[in-house]
């Protein structure tokens, strides 16, 4: 009975060690390989970011909801169009969390990029394993799937884009 | 006997609670989108009575439920929303109130904290009522101009009674 008591003591402070390590699982810096999304397209297929190695990806945290994210998407729309013939791909995660005012937005905003949906705003899981804070937030993934630079907009984001396709 | 002494002072507290707080719609406001930042949503939740705090994305505003039998202090909320770097552009407290009587232009004492009524009618409160804060820094300086109009009283300037106690202004 002690060593029952003993060992269930053990299990509980193990567990308890590896529960505080996953929340403080780091969110993803420059440098770190982008960790995977999987989720849902339009059609319910699931579409995975690890697909798209060897591209150079534009990864989109947005809502439609997001005010500053519909006009950035306005900025994507230009990006995507100046760079679609090349090895470059954007992947955009929308947070909304009804699927249709989702698709109406994606139809408004004229996106024709790669979308995926995940309900639950901050407390969507990818969010979390993100941290995300702020929408919109922007990744730039080198084509061995390496997070390179974050929230960059115009001209800046050109020419990381142009740099990244020649590596 | 302790029962009877237990059961009979749970009733008389029961019926001194004239009126309790138990949920808010917040809306923040600033030079960016407050819905597409987590930062009012981490604040709101970390103020000691609240219990939850959901985005409604429609509304551009906060659903906020408080612990229940906690002192609220709308004092706090507003704390809460400028140190996340948003101002409270309208914040409505719904509370379930037990035969409070109110009249226009008076004081009344909620809880621990005093209450002024602005552009009411006399009468008593029962069930659930909600109440919006018209006091600086809880409406848009607009707003505050054309309320703050409708008293002489001065602690709608201040914000405090004579005696130097929070006093909060407010409206059905």
């Amino acid at each position: 009975m002690e060593i029952m008591i003993r060992l269930k003591k053990i299990l509980f402070i193990l567990l308890l060690f590896f529960f505080t390590d996953q929340a403080k699982a780091q969110i993803p810096a420059h440098g770190d390989p982008a960790p995977e999304i999987a989720l849902p397209s339009a059609n319910g297929d699931t579409l995975r970011l690890s697909s798209l190695k060897g591209k150079v990806v534009l990864l989109d945290f947005w809502a439609s909801w997001c005010g500053p994210c519909r006009i950035a998407n306005r900025g994507l729309v230009k990006i995507y169009d100046k760079f679609k013939g090349e090895n470059f791909e954007i992947y955009s995660v929308s947070f909304d969390d009804e699927k249709t005012d989702w698709l109406k937005a994606v139809k408004q905003d004229k996106i024709k990029w790669l979308q995926v949906n995940e309900s639950g705003k901050w407390d969507a899981r990818t969010a979390v394993e993100w941290g995300i804070q702020a929408l919109p937030t922007t990744y730039l993934i080198g084509k061995d799937g390496t997070l390179m630079a974050m929230d960059m907009e115009g001209k800046v984001l050109e020419k990381a884009i142009k740099d990244l396709l020649k590596d | 006997m302790k029962k009877v002494v237990l059961v009979v002072s749970a009733f008389l507290f029961v019926a001194s609670l004239q009126a309790q707080f138990n949920k808010a719609t917040l809306q923040a406001t600033g030079l960016t989108c407050s819905m597409c930042s987590n930062a009012v949503n981490k604040a709101l939740q970390n103020v000691s009575f609240v219990e939850s705090v959901k985005s409604d994305i429609k509304n551009s505003s906060f659903d906020i439920v408080f612990k229940s039998n906690a002192e609220v202090s709308p004092d706090a909320l507003k704390d809460a929303v400028e140190d996340a770097g948003f101002s409270v552009g309208s914040l409505k407290l719904t509370g379930s109130f037990n035969g409070l009587g109110i009249e226009n232009n008076k004081h009344v004492k909620i809880g621990k904290q005093y209450f002024h009524f602005l552009q009411v009618n006399d009468q008593v409160l029962n069930g659930e009522k909600t109440i919006t804060v018209m006091d600086k820094n809880f409406v848009t300086e607009k707003v505050f101009k054309k309320y703050s109009n409708a008293t002489r009283a001065s602690c709608e300037q201040t914000g405090k009674t004579e005696s130097g106690e929070r006093i909060y202004h407010v409206t059905i």
